[in-house]
């Protein structure tokens, strides 16, 4: 992950508010309590089209929470319907269910806490380009 | 765009990698999911067989527990089963059925033993019930219909009587899922032929049993064990070729005993 200042233009109180918002998005399954790995998604989709049009800064970081949030559905959606077939299907608990949800879990604390530092960074009109993601974003975003 | 494939690489090299070092530890072991999993099955099980117990509906007569005994034991010794982990139990119950409990608790009804026209139909329900214990179908069942959080609330001591009633009903009298259910089919059936019973006999009764004359006194076997002429198919076809020679379990008289301790008519 790295800070920059790849934006000309001076971002407004408005502009920062709404790039740090989208992070937070991200995070309304933790704050809902819920299970469902698709929450975050829509939550950030949703945010995402209210804010395609906005500024280059506000798009960019939408985009970044936005990836972000779709490789980790595929990662907690594999974990949510193991889990599932654990309980209602034939699969059987093995190690390798137990790692597969320990790396989850770690692979999503780290997103988790990227996720608070980049909201806070956002809001006080900084840029942070994450590691991969950053890197689509800027081949999925053009100014 | 290179940098974006490299830098992608090395985060799913990086993801797989820690699950596969993750996997090499032996977690079960580490939070003794096996122990504990086996715990909650002995307390589920004692619980609902205790209710059960207090119906006063068991069956102690030696003729009848000594004769379905003998057939179910002849079994487990073919099969390498150790017959000291399933607790086999006779109830006093007209409905045709059987069904296994958690912790290898298996109730036959006498309804059962009086549809069965000889020791093979017998030891085939009997054979079909141990291959769901020994495949681990009871408590999947159970979490499957009542819920993980119901079943582990029984064992800590907050369900009430109603709890019990509600899982002894679904034991009893709801089908385990299709694909359960013919798995523990064909394992009978493998059961059967190494204890040199006919798997034939099991076939015809599960026949018999979806034909339209007994649809009416067998209804609740039928309905809790659906597709039973489909079943008894398959079960014909699996074992054509693999069944040699059969062996008589129990002696005649006996079996006619039991019959008669039961105020029933042996049927030819």
């Amino acid at each position: 992950m790295k800070s920059q200042t790849i934006f000309l233009n001076k971002i407004t109180e408005e502009e920062a508010e709404k790039a740090s918002n989208s992070y937070l998005m991200s995070l309304i399954a933790v704050i809902a309590g819920l299970p469902l790995p698709i929450i975050n998604l829509i939550a950030t989709l949703i945010f995402y089209m209210g804010n395609r049009k906005g500024s280059y800064f506000v798009r960019w970081h939408c985009t970044q929470a936005l990836v972000s949030q779709a490789s980790f559905l595929v990662v907690n959606s594999y974990g949510f319907w193991w889990t599932v077939s654990l309980i209602l299907g034939d699969s059987e608990m093995t190690n390798s269910y137990i790692a597969y949800m320990i790396t989850a879990v770690l692979f999503n604390m780290v997103e988790f806490i990227a996720t608070i530092y980049t909201a806070i960074e956002t809001r006080k009109g900084r840029h942070v380009e994450w590691w991969f993601y950053g890197t689509l974003t800027n081949q999925l975003c053009k100014s | 765009m290179k940098k974006l494939i490299f830098q992608g690489l090395i985060s799913l090299v990086l993801f797989f990698a820690c699950w596969y070092l993750l996997s090499q530890v032996q977690w079960l072991k580490i939070f003794k999911v096996e122990r504990l999993a086996n715990k909650t099955e002995e307390k589920v099980g004692d619980m609902i067989w205790s209710a059960i117990k207090a119906s006063d509906q068991v069956v102690y007569d030696k003729v009848v527990t000594g004769c379905v005994d003998s057939i179910f034991a002849h079994i487990c010794q073919a099969n390498n089963i150790d017959v000291d982990d399933i607790h086999i139990h006779v109830m006093m119950d007209e409905e045709v059925n059987a069904f296994a409990l958690p912790d290898g608790h298996l109730i036959v009804n006498t309804g059962l033993i009086k549809a069965s026209k000889d020791e093979a139909a017998l030891a085939g329900v009997m054979a079909h019930e141990l291959a769901h214990i020994q495949k681990g179908h009871v408590m999947k069942k159970l979490i499957k219909e009542m819920g993980l959080s119901t079943v582990l609330t029984m064992t800590s001591g907050g369900a009430g009587s109603e709890v019990l009633k509600e899982m002894l009903s679904h034991i009893s009298s709801s089908a385990y899922d299709r694909t359960l259910e013919k798995e523990a089919d064909i394992q009978a059936c493998d059961y059967l032929i190494k204890a040199q019973v006919d798997p034939n006999a099991f076939a015809d009764f599960l026949y018999n049993l979806g034909s339209e004359d007994a649809a009416a006194a067998y209804l609740n076997w039928i309905s809790t064990h659906p597709d039973s002429r489909e079943r008894g198919e398959y079960i014909l076809e699996y074992s054509k070729g693999k069944f040699k020679d059969s062996k008589k379990i129990v002696s005649k008289s006996a079996w006619e005993n039991m019959f008669h301790n039961l105020g029933h008519e042996v049927t030819d």
